[in-house]
């Protein structure tokens, strides 16, 4: 039976098959197999969320060896094996619209996870104190031009420079914009090419394949 | 306000500066113990809501026991999934990863190329002149239809940059540079204001502010004598 | 050992960016203990929003998609509480839709606490007026599931409750929907335009956060979006438009100040960049040792 799951030639066919599934009825009305497509999509939705099964096993695997070999650190790991079964036992047992579960969640989980974003806010005030300099006129274009944007965006600048926004929003709407929409035609040619070769059988990485061939 | 309320305030505002603490430069048993707090609970959510979310674990359980056999196969090939982890039967997991990047691969594509390809290509390349809108419409889609191809055009690299290429080339990267100036602004402004939205959660109602202002100077205090006694470091978790 | 003195332009090319840090909290604290009340101008990409929001109708059935993390909520907060306040207050049906589990703690702050006693005013109710579906969006074939065959992919609401018998019987399919509204920090946006928009050609509006602004202009556009709320800024604007005010104006001192801050330590950087650090290196590169 392991020859199926080890054949590189029907593991391509399931995904060639199942893609075809979902790309055809989009251009041609095909009813039944629209239905199934659904289904599928469905089934897709569900095995998707069991894969968090893995990532709570690797993080127990991890603190494991952290609190096995007294590394650095160890006592933490305890503490997070802990918290988080408490919480997960919490969350199945009186369910995540219990007082518990909730005050949890409003406790740890919603302060730390504004903070760990905020902190992107000290970073980049400090990154662009260090880096921002002149160097070069492509330096001092994008100096004036974030300078600009920046002044604008303030809505104190409104009162005393109010001849600034249409400067400022024809640098964000106009060149923003068209960067932006450069970079996602471009991003979006070079997954179509990606996609092509995964279904091709030039890329089957993802699929555990060039491991075993190495 | 209950006690419980009450503490769930107090202790979110000195774990959150608890969380600032990485901001000092050093490791600090602080900024370890808030780091560890988060990822726990964090895990915990996710897998509560992987298993109560629509199409979720308990969804696919709870319609196999009203007779619903579709979910058979999602049950069968989201356990095959747990395979990956075990490098000798890992090979196991190559179909439910087969199955799901197929469906994913034909939903996505199938829309893709026309939201982020045709129709963005279509919005460049549109009348320039159009009489009723005047001539900042005119300077505003003429602007943006060299940008896009003066920048693409930089990114050529197949061929030797020479020539009217090396010009476009040339005017892309300086359109680039100036775009990326104003990009950085508008992330910047996000940055910003997630840390504004913030601080203000825990600056209104008014009655927090002593404590914010009380846990943001005990968190400081702490962290100066843990490292002028040289235990900040040692007692972090990294 | 004579300690050699530090001169005003080495100092701005070389001191401890931690009073960056510092300064940006006293900054964004400083005017919240001590509120300054700056003035603000409506942009044409709020009016837009605004019009677009205002032509619902009552009864009109309203995608709320929050995609967004519970720091996202953070900075879409002001966008999102006046918005909700136009929608409340409009009388349309709102399915609110969560794409990231913590959308969960969003939900609670936002209909148990920041919308609460608005909601009474207008006696707009859970289970007629709104409902909250939950984490319907984990990913895109959930999104695609959920909108192709909705009454068999959501049965039940975020706390299991059955969903028949409410103004959701009328959604077969992304069509019946009259517009999206959607809040995103672009993480776990799983497909809205792609499967909705795109499919069913059902109008959507969306506030994102000032990182995915770029991404966001460039849909509108392509008139992929009708509308597009920048951020904090949009909500804080939208705020004075409807005269509602609240978190975003309050924000909108310390985010002035903040800014101003940025733009004079780019200008000191520079200034200690060509006073002290260039001559510096030059002396380095023709010192005979």
């Amino acid at each position: 039976m392991s020859w199926f799951f080890k054949s590189k030639q029907i593991q391509l066919s399931i995904l060639v098959f199942f893609f075809l599934v979902g790309f055809v009825p989009y251009f041609f009305k095909m009813p039944p197999v629209e239905d199934f497509a659904n289904n599928l999509t469905r089934i897709a939705a569900v095995v998707g969320n069991f894969t968090i099964v893995i990532a709570v096993y690797s993080q127990w695997r991890r603190s494991l060896r952290f609190i096995r070999e007294k590394r650095k650190g160890w006592a933490y790991h305890i503490y997070l094996l802990i918290l988080m079964s408490m919480m997960i036992i919490i969350g199945f047992t009186l369910g995540e619209h219990h007082t518990a579960y909730k005050w949890l969640v409003s406790t740890i989980v919603t302060p730390l996870s504004s903070v760990f974003y905020g902190i992107l806010a000290f970073y980049m005030s400090s990154a662009c104190a260090r880096a921002f300099r002149a160097r070069s006129p492509k330096a001092a274009f994008l100096i004036i031009a974030g300078c600009i944007v920046l002044l604008y965006q303030a809505p104190l600048t409104g009162a005393f420079l109010p001849g600034i926004e249409p400067y400022s929003l024809f640098l964000t709407d106009n060149l923003g914009m068209a960067l932006s929409r450069m970079f996602a035609i471009a991003i979006v040619t070079g997954a179509i090419i990606l996609n092509m070769r995964m279904l091709l059988g030039r890329e089957l990485a993802f699929l555990g394949f060039a491991r075993e061939e190495s | 306000m209950d006690l419980l309320t009450y503490l769930s305030v107090v202790l979110a505002i000195f774990i959150a500066f608890c969380g600032f603490t990485t901001l000092y430069g050093k490791g600090n048993p602080l900024y370890s113990w808030a780091e560890f707090s988060y990822l726990a609970t964090a895990t915990a959510m996710s897998v509560m809501w992987s298993w109560t979310a629509t199409f979720g674990v308990r969804y696919a359980i709870q319609g196999l026991i009203r007779g619903e056999l579709i979910w058979v196969p999602a049950i069968i090939l989201g356990i095959l999934m747990w395979f990956r982890v075990y490098p000798k039967y890992s090979y196991l997991s190559r179909v439910s990863i087969a199955f799901t990047m197929g469906i994913a691969l034909g939903w996505g594509l199938r829309t893709s190329i026309f939201t982020s390809f045709i129709r963005q290509i279509s919005a460049t390349i549109v009348n320039l002149w159009v009489p009723e809108y005047g001539i900042m419409y005119f300077i505003a889609r003429t602007t943006i239809a060299v940008s896009i191809i003066t920048m693409m055009s930089f990114f050529i690299y197949t061929t030797e940059i020479k020539g009217p290429h090396l010009w476009s080339a040339t005017i892309g990267e300086y359109i680039m540079y100036t775009a990326f100036g104003a990009v950085f602004a508008q992330t910047f402004m996000g940055r910003l204001s997630l840390f504004v939205g913030h601080m203000q959660d825990y600056m209104f109602p008014v009655w927090k502010q002593p404590y914010t202002i009380g846990a943001a100077l005990l968190v400081f205090v702490i962290l100066l004598a843990l490292d002028k006694k040289g235990l900040a470091q040692k007692l972090a978790a990294a | 050992m004579v300690e050699k003195k530090v001169s005003l332009l080495q100092w701005m090319a070389t001191y401890d960016q931690r009073w960056v840090y510092l300064i940006l909290f006293l900054v964004v604290l400083g005017p919240m203990v001590s509120p300054i009340g700056m003035p603000i101008s409506v942009s044409a990409s709020t009016r837009n929003w605004y019009e677009k929001v205002t032509a619902l109708k009552k009864g009109d059935i309203v995608l709320d998609s929050w995609s967004t993390e519970y720091s996202g909520y953070m900075e879409l907060k002001p966008g999102l509480l006046a918005t909700h306040r136009m929608l409340i207050n409009k009388g349309v049906k709102l399915f609110v839709c969560l794409g990231h589990p913590e959308g969960f703690a969003v939900a609670n702050v936002v209909f148990e606490e920041e919308l609460k006693s608005y909601m009474d005013k207008h006696n707009y109710k859970y289970g007629v007026d709104y409902i909250i579906l939950g984490y319907v969006f984990p990913n895109v074939a959930s999104t695609i599931a959920a909108v192709t065959n909705f009454q068999d992919a959501v049965k039940t609401d975020w706390k299991g409750v059955s969903i028949k018998g409410t103004f959701l019987d009328r959604i077969k399919t992304g069509a019946d929907i009259t517009m999206i509204v959607d809040f995103t920090t672009g993480a776990g946006n799983p497909g809205l335009i792609d499967h909705i928009v795109l499919r069913f050609g059902t109008p959507m509006i969306q506030n994102p956060i000032g990182v995915s602004l770029p991404g966001a202009l460039a849909n509108l556009d392509a008139k992929l979006l009708q509308a597009v709320l920048a951020s904090a800024r949009g909500g804080a604007e939208l705020e004075y438009l409807i005269r509602e005010p609240g978190p975003g104006l309050i924000m909108m001192d310390a985010f002035s100040l903040g800014h101003y801050m940025v733009i004079i330590f780019i200008i000191i950087g520079n200034i200690g960049y060509f006073g002290w650090t260039k001559r510096e290196r030059a002396r380095e590169r023709t010192t005979i040792r």
